[in-house]
């Protein structure tokens, strides 16, 4: 019987030996570093899109072999930039559409734009003109956009400190539509600079936000603005929970979760957390959330906002626009 | 409450637990027993670099280190029941009360045998099957590592569970039985389990759970076979997505045993199959295929001399998530100076990573295809249970009664399926490795020992289309030295010196490890590590070492900057 086994393995071995697989894995090497050609010139599918009633549009192009491209969408007025990446041989429908969405703020307004497909290694660029009719409208809850002033119904706290510019402004910083928050200021006796309160009651007659009950559903989302050399600025944002429905927020024994964002960048920046990622801090530092310790969007009552800095470092300042709670996903601007 | 109370309230707990377990300690003798160990290293790191720019924007000194202690506690509440606990209280220099302090659990399992038949284990496990099914290869390691570098090396093994052998920690449940047989049959063996690899994040990732099964024949002394499955799978419902992955792998193995008068010949081999699928993706590929593997262990006991001889044959498409998970993680940031020069890049893993920095180590199995690097591995940078693979090796120990080394290997491997190509990639590796126990050889006192080791590998391809050509060597040498100065004192001193020259098609693998594209690196690349260490051992379980090390990385092609990093460091371990 062991010896038979033992054939039988040895049979085996010499059956499957010394196989060769005639097919080839990957694209073809010698093809990736050949000369470049254009097989099918680069295209668009329309040449003007309205991106709020649902339109889209796709580029088109097909090469001689697979390399990488990018096509760069700007806005000739805004200034707006959509970035499309891809490896492929063709530029199409599944790898090159445009919903309308921003890569670099400010967002698109209805102007005329400019896509621009540079390949890898190939000096040449193609260029195509198109035009938006209408701007994308993104789906979600929209606690500010600040084109409208403060909300009356809003609590703000700004400190009385030294250049404070707590205020909306409308110039051209504004990364969506015409208006943000800029917050500055030199408060050397504490690291409040100013705040806001958006209390649920600001928005509808319920004392808690119109939001889905799946935290691992719901994202917060929200861009800020990195001001170039200047001192650190910290966001904070505070999610306060009515878990008994009785109108008010309790801090002793109702959940508060935080997220502190450090602007450590420069220029416009999409922040977007899933809402049961937040957690509780205090001083800076993960604890225990003192309610019922679950993430219930559908009892957010409050979000406080903050904007906070080290009062040795001096002056601080930093802009926020467009916060927006979005379901299933974050916001793709 | 505030997280300075909440790590009070965990310091109580524990102080409470230890206090428990005290009197049960005192009141049934044998039934509770401490394990563990503590640690501190300190070191002192000095970078510099060698831009075309001086770098101005990187702090080149780093000091740092931690002091941690294990505490475990084996509890034996009957004689069929073992439950293991072990926490951790780590402090980073620097750190104090509230801050840089980190209260873990370390491990947690509970063991025991039911009606004396069946073993089982919950918890931390640590589990391996064949190289084909479930295996730690620890492919890129150096082999012979000198001693002064395995202080750092077995901080990463005893950080990451690797337990000195091929085993992978998991969490889950484990049994195992045996029945023994009058006739026919000697006995028996049955080890099962189920893992979960990665937990569901509710929302797009499932939960994936892996569970094996090996089950083992012993016909006679002589002769054993087995069977042996693994299948890692999503768990169908845990997110809306109906997407689901699985991964099986199918083997048999046979072991024959015979003694030739003084001499022992020992065959041994492995087929089996795979399959990797997603279902409701209509992109994902269906990827079907085989392997063989067979040796056959020749010691000649007169001339105290081990030959094998070995066969293996992996297709290209055979996936195993279980034994093609490797222990570095390539993807992972280094921690100690991983951006570097004034664009602060990141800055590439070195052989003084590889050796001793645990933060490029994987816990445990990866629950998809891990990056590779064909800088430390271009041949088998899954081990045996690399794709793509067939060919044959040899291999040859040597060790006399006076305890001198020597081993050779060769490795001659061939691509089945071109990347790139339809022509096929040849590999080669040869490695030697020599001992010598001067101490044992001429009958000195105090131990001396020096040992040398060297690696090389070739990676050929030669097609019609010259541009589809490769060629890429690399040479690892080591040299140790270990001399002790008196009873317990003794110092350690190291080398570890890599070339890597040639030109390499670098390929993009996509979510289902399908090839998407190549890239072309060419390499002219030197490192080397050295260090020399003083070490101290109270006993064999507790020492203290002062080491300094430096470690140089020059790429010639000048792609990216060189450097240097020099380190002293001192290490104080205790195992209890």
């Amino acid at each position: 019987m062991k010896h038979s086994l033992l054939l039988l393995l040895a049979s085996l071995t010499l059956v499957f030996s010394c196989r060769k697989d005639k097919r080839m894995e990957g694209p073809s090497i010698a093809e990736i570093y050949s000369d470049f050609k254009l097989l099918e010139p680069f295209k668009l599918s329309k040449d003007s899109v309205d991106f709020k009633n649902g339109e889209t549009v796709f580029f088109s192009a097909s090469f001689n072999k697979i390399v990488n491209w990018e096509i760069s969408i700007s806005g000739n007025s805004s200034k707006a930039k959509k970035i499309i990446t891809g490896q492929s041989r063709v530029i199409s429908l599944s790898n090159a559409l445009w919903n309308g969405s921003t890569t670099r703020f400010p967002l698109f307004s209805a102007e005329n734009c400019t896509a621009k497909l540079k390949i890898e290694d190939v000096t040449d660029s193609f260029m195509l003109p198109i035009s938006i009719k209408q701007i994308k409208v993104n789906q979600g809850f929209l606690v500010a956009d600040f084109e409208t002033g403060l909300n009356a119904s809003w609590t703000k706290l700004i400190q009385s400190g030294a250049n404070m510019d707590f205020k909306v402004k409308t110039d051209a910083f504004s990364p969506q539509a015409t208006s943000y928050l800029n917050m500055a200021g030199t408060v050397n006796w504490d690291y409040l600079i100013g705040l806001i309160d958006f209390p649920a009651k600001a928005y509808n007659s319920a004392v808690t936000f119109p939001l889905n009950a799946n935290a691992d559903a719901v994202y917060f989302n929200c861009l800020i603005y990195g001001v170039p050399n200047t001192n650190t600025s910290l966001v904070l944002f505070q999610f306060k929970e009515d878990e008994n429905s009785d109108g008010t927020f309790n801090a002793s024994n109702e959940d508060e979760y935080d997220y502190q964002v450090t602007v450590d960048w420069v220029g416009w920046k999409l922040i977007s957390i899933k809402y049961s990622d937040i957690v509780t801090l205090v001083n800076g530092s993960p604890s225990p959330a003192k309610g019922n310790a679950l993430h219930n969007p559908n009892k957010l009552s409050k979000i406080s906002m903050l904007h906070l800095a080290n009062p040795n470092d001096g002056f601080a300042s930093t802009k926020i626009d467009y916060l927006i709670f979005t379901e299933g996903k974050t916001l793709e601007p | 409450m505030t997280f300075r109370e909440i790590k009070y309230k965990k310091f109580l707990l524990v102080a409470l637990l230890c206090s428990i377990v005290n009197t049960m300690n005192a009141q049934q003798d044998r039934k509770i027993s401490f394990v563990g160990g503590a640690r501190s290293l300190m070191n002192m790191n000095a970078l510099s670099v060698k831009d075309s720019t001086a770098d101005t924007t990187t702090v080149k000194n780093k000091n740092g280190g931690y002091a941690l202690m294990d505490l475990g506690f084996n509890i034996r509440p009957n004689k069929q029941t073992e439950i293991m606990g072990m926490f951790r209280i780590r402090n980073e220099y620097g750190g104090f009360w509230g801050s840089g302090v980190t209260f873990d659990v370390r491990q947690l399992w509970i063991k025991g045998v039911v009606a004396n038949a069946l073993r089982y284990q919950l918890g931390d496990l640590n589990l391996k099957q064949t190289p084909f099914t479930l295996y730690n290869h620890h492919a890129d390691q150096i082999d012979s590592l000198p001693g002064v570098f395995k202080l750092q090396n077995n901080i990463v093994s005893y950080e990451r569970f690797y337990m000195q052998n091929n085993s992978w920690r998991v969490q889950g449940a484990h049994v195992d039985f045996g029945l023994s047989f009058a006739k026919w049959i000697k006995e028996i063996n049955v080890n099962a389990f189920i893992t979960r690899l990665n937990p569901t994040d509710f929302s797009s990732v499932h939960d994936r759970l892996m569970r094996g099964l090996t089950l083992q024949i012993m016909q006679s002394k002589n002769l054993s076979l087995g069977y042996n499955s693994n299948t890692v799978f999503d768990v169908k419902g845990t997110v809306s997505s109906g997407r689901l992955f699985s991964n099986s792998v199918n083997t048999f193995d046979a072991k024959y045993f015979k003694k030739i008068g003084k001499n022992k010949l020992v065959v041994h081999g492995e087929i089996g199959n795979s399959q990797q699928k997603y279902t409701n993706d209509s992109l994902a590929p269906l990827l079907k295929d085989y392997f063989i593997h067979a040796n056959a262990m020749l010691e000649i006991d007169q001339i105290n001399l081990k030959v094998t001889a070995g066969y293996l044959n992996v297709g290209p498409d055979f996936r195993s998530i279980g034994s093609q998970s490797k222990d570095v993680n390539y993807n992972a940031a280094p921690v100690y100076y991983n951006r570097y020069t004034n664009a602060q890049l990141i800055r590439p893993n070195t052989l003084s990573d590889l050796i001793g920095n645990e933060n490029i180590y994987n816990r445990t199995i990866s629950s998809g295809m891990m990056a590779t690097s064909a800088v430390f591995n271009n041949i088998n940078p899954y081990g045996l249970a690399t794709f793509n693979r067939q060919g044959l090796y040899l291999n040859a120990n040597y060790k006399s009664k006076e305890s001198l080394e020597i081993q050779a290997e060769y490795m001659g491997l061939s691509e089945i399926r071109g990347q790139g190509s339809f022509a096929l990639r040849q590999f080669s590796q040869t490695k030697m490795y020599v001992g010598l126990p001067f101490h044992s050889l001429f009958g000195f006192k105090r131990k001396i020992s020096l040992q040398l080791s060297s690696k090389m590998q070739n990676t050929k391809r030669n097609s019609e289309k010259s541009i589809e050509n490769v060629s890429m060597k690399m040479m690892q040498t080591s040299v140790g030295l270990n001399f002790a100065l008196s009873p317990g004192f003794e110092i350690l001193v190291g080398l570890v010196h890599q070339t890597n020259n040639g030109s390499e098609f670098i390929a993009d693998r996509n979510t289902y490890s399908e090839i998407v594209y190549f890239h072309q690196n060419v390499f002219n690349l030197q490192q080397q590590t050295r260090a020399i260490g003083l070490r101290y051992n109270f006993n064999p379980k507790v020492y203290i070492c002062a080491l300094y090390q430096q470690n140089l990385y020059q790429d010639k092609t000048k792609s990216i900057a060189d450097f240097n990093t020099n380190q002293f460091g001192v290490i104080y371990s205790i195992t209890l």
